[in-house]
């Protein structure tokens, strides 16, 4: 006899055996049928931090929305928009690669382009892009996205580097916009000036990640630095490196600098536009940011003081429209990136055109957006770019991820973890060296 | 009926097993042992899929060279011969051990601490009980912004309350020196409430007539707590050291908070080795080396809770 006396009356273990069985079956039956609905819909996904439902301001996730609803309403396959919260830092993105189900479109930096390059994720757009349009994309922006002669990226932006200050307190110190620092020297001792018992002076990122290494280049190019030398072994080691990792440590000793940023060093409002500094280095973007989010906060901008003997260098990152290799349709996917962003269209021109200055502050990849932008380049903050920071500005390096961790543990090491630069130089461009001697991939740049 | 008949025919009805067991062949007892693995089958057969064969695949890609876009390649030991060269395995490997010998202790001790004094059940140490377990109801992430807030430089009301009373140029969390033990803190304070629920549990088990007794005997209540409650929470306190050690080598606290508050910096000082592996699997995509660093965690986590079952005896009483 069975003891089934907690059983629910008529119900015994056999019953639920069986029972738990017949729910298996039927729910590894409907698999195949989840698979089939999955593989025969026409839908390209393409993650992206923008949109839609995203917390970036509404006039970026409107040109989002925009743009993928212009091109569903004229092709058979269908762009779908997935946003993604963390997207540089989470795993989502890598995650999906690994599992082979990585998105059909997705947004990429130089700073990440050879780990997917390399990984064989990045299809080639060569063939979708009309060869005057090609053209039209100047070597300096175009560069760090192709290999061989190829292009596996279009750049959606150019996002050079520049200082902004707060007016209120440069007037706080009794300056004006004749006082912006030339040189290092005076940076420092502007932001040492501007140090209150609640505000810094000044504000790098100090974050370890991509966009680090990427604020901080140019302060090393500025010396003449490099992280690799034309005999391909590390270039890391010289006085400029030294000079660069100096400058950002001695900013932070001197206690103008703060040892940690609000949300990020990229984002103006909640450093700047807060009162946590008054002087903040960051991209073209702060502009919009700073009008669409702190409208109220008057800023002023310079552009990067430079070392003694040094010329004036910054760098333009910005992101990339790339198409998965191994997508559900990876030639239209190539063909939605041309039509987007690199068409003869000129509404296509007219998309990077809104882009750059409508739902951000941004410079044009191409040369005949910034001609059909030349209005709102001519005038305010945008002009100062135009005019001032953009003519010195070089690509954002693409190094592997290996290379990229060398020098962020060296930028770290000398700007927060109170190692001498000299050693931090010494010691990463050792790695640089042993690393650098077994790399296979595509060249760093 | 002869009486003989009627009590062999009885004998057969209570030991024969039923038609359908019959008609497979299984006595009673191969029945109740079938049915009883079979009851276990879903866990067995989850804990097989989702952890068992994982870690085996997890443990055989240290062995390869895998780039995360489905390229596989044997290389043998080289992925632990990296490790031996990689000076921030080294340091997250120092700042795991310490981050484990300070977090452990200090988790026993306040969960205890905390049990001790609101052990006895009357309305005011029900309202504290709850207060030190409120923490357990919000996510991780939440508390670890709050607290970046807190922490902030020159802003946060940590740093303003420091400099209230003096203490200036302190950062909470960009300074080497401090963050790690200000993570530290906050994982206590996250994690004490719960551990003092255990406590609690374990308070409870202990029967009063030994502490009347140790009374009427003279001790007093230091005596007691050394000589009655610590050794009659061996059990207690062998669990709760077991998931205090797993949550500060491998545990969600150790890399959520850490994730968020400090993303293992200022340079790698809070970088435990579980957020290094996730750097290198997620951000660098170098899942073979974050296997082989991950069987690394594993093999700390194994010899550590030998030395805690060594020390404890697997918490078993001390009948003695």
């Amino acid at each position: 006899m069975s003891n089934d006396t907690n059983m629910p009356r008529g119900w015994n273990r056999r019953d639920i055996l069986r029972g738990s069985a017949a729910l298996g079956a039927a729910g590894l039956a409907g698999l195949p049928l989840i698979g089939n609905a999955y593989a025969q819909a026409k839908t390209l996904n393409f993650w992206n931090f923008y949109a839609p439902d995203s917390e970036q301001p509404k006039a970026q996730q409107d040109w989002w929305t925009k743009m993928a609803a212009d091109w569903n309403a004229k092709s058979e396959t269908k762009v779908e928009l997935d946003y993604l919260v963390d997207y540089m830092q989470g795993n989502k993105l890598s995650t999906s690669f690994a599992s082979g189900q990585g998105p059909d479109l997705f947004l990429i930096s130089p700073g990440d382009f050879l780990r997917y390059y390399n990984g064989g994720a990045l299809l080639d757009l060569t063939p979708f892009i009309d060869a005057d349009v090609q053209k039209d994309f100047p070597d300096a922006v175009m560069g760090t996205r192709k290999v061989d002669g190829k292009i596996y990226g279009v750049p959606m932006e150019v996002e050079p580097m520049a200082f902004y200050y707060s007016v209120k307190a440069f007037e706080d110190a009794g300056l004006n916009e004749n006082d912006v620092p030339k040189t290092w020297d005076e940076l420092l001792e502007l932001g040492k000036k501007l140090t209150t018992a609640d505000r810094y002076g000044l504000l790098f990122q100090t974050d370890a990640g991509y966009y680090q290494n990427f604020t901080w280049y140019p302060f090393m190019w500025q010396g003449g630095g490099e992280f690799q030398g034309a005999d391909g072994k590390s270039a890391f080691n010289s006085p400029a490196t030294v000079a660069a990792l100096k400058l950002w440590k001695d900013a932070i000793d001197s206690g103008a600098a703060p040892r940690q940023v609000n949300a990020g060093g990229f984002d103006m409002v909640a450093n700047l536009g807060a009162g946590y500094c008054a002087i903040q280095n960051c991209g073209i973007w702060g502009i919009a940011a700073m009008k669409q989010n702190a409208p109220d906060t008057p800023f002023g901008m310079f552009k990067l003081p430079i070392p003694t003997g040094g010329k004036y260098v910054t760098v333009g990152g910005g992101w990339a429209f790339v198409a998965n290799a191994k997508g559900k349709d990876p030639d239209t996917a190539g063909k939605f990136i041309a039509w987007a962003l690199a068409s003869k269209e000129q509404d296509s021109v007219q998309r990077v055109v809104d882009w750059c200055t409508v739902a951000k502050s941004d410079m044009p990849p191409r040369q005949s957006a910034i001609e059909a932008g030349k209005a709102a380049y001519g005038q305010g903050e945008l002009k100062f770019f135009a005019d001032e920071v953009y003519p010195g500005a070089r690509g954002e390096p693409r190094l592997p991820p290996e290379a990229y961790k060398i020098i962020s543990d060296a930028i770290q090491a000398a700007q927060l973890g109170g190692i001498e630069p000299e050693k931090a130089a010494e010691d990463a461009s050792k790695q640089l060296d042993a690393f650098l001697a077994t790399y296979k991939g595509a060249p760093m740049l | 009926m002869p009486a003989s008949h009627a009590s062999i025919s009885t004998a057969a009805a209570t030991s024969d097993p039923p038609i359908a067991a019959r008609r497979a062949g299984l006595t009673n007892r191969q029945r109740e042992v079938l049915a009883g693995y079979l009851f276990i089958a879903p866990d067995f057969i989850g804990l097989f899929v989702f952890v068992g064969i994982p870690m085996v695949l997890a443990l055989t890609m240290g062995f390869f060279d895998v780039n995360g876009f489905g390229q596989f390649n044997f290389v043998g030991l080289a992925n632990y011969q990296k490790m031996l060269g990689d000076t921030v395995f080294w340091q997250c490997l120092r700042v795991t051990l310490l981050y484990m010998v300070l977090l452990v202790p200090s988790l026993y001790v306040s969960g205890l601490g905390l049990a001790l004094l609101v052990q006895r059940s009357n309305r005011f140490n029900t309202v504290m009980r709850s207060i030190f377990f409120a923490p357990q109801m919000v996510s991780l992430v939440v508390i670890g912004l709050v607290w970046q807030l807190l922490s902030a430089d020159k802003v946060g009301v940590l740093s303003r309350g420091l400099a209230a009373l003096g203490i200036t140029g302190v950062s909470l969390l960009g300074s080497p020196g401090f963050a790690l033990y200000t993570t530290l803190l906050v994982t206590v304070w996250f994690l004490m409430g719960f551990y003092m629920l255990i406590f609690i549990g374990g308070l409870q088990d202990i029967p009063r007539e030994y502490y009347e007794a140790a009374e009427i005997d003279g001790a007093g209540r230091v005596q007691s707590f050394w000589h009655i409650t610590l050794p009659l929470l061996r059990p207690t306190s062998f669990f709760v050291l077991l998931i205090s050690l797993v949550a500060s080598v491998a545990g969600s606290q150790a890399f959520d908070l850490i994730y968020v508050m400090t993303k293992g910096g200022p340079a790698n000082s809070t970088s435990v080795l579980i957020f290094y592996v996730y750097q290198q699997a997620f951000q660098y995509s170098a899942f073979g080396y974050a296997a082989a660093m991950a069987s690394i965690v594993v093999v700390i986590l194994m010899l550590a809770t030998a030395v805690l079952f060594l020390m404890t005896r697997g918490g078993r009483f001390n009948y003695e």
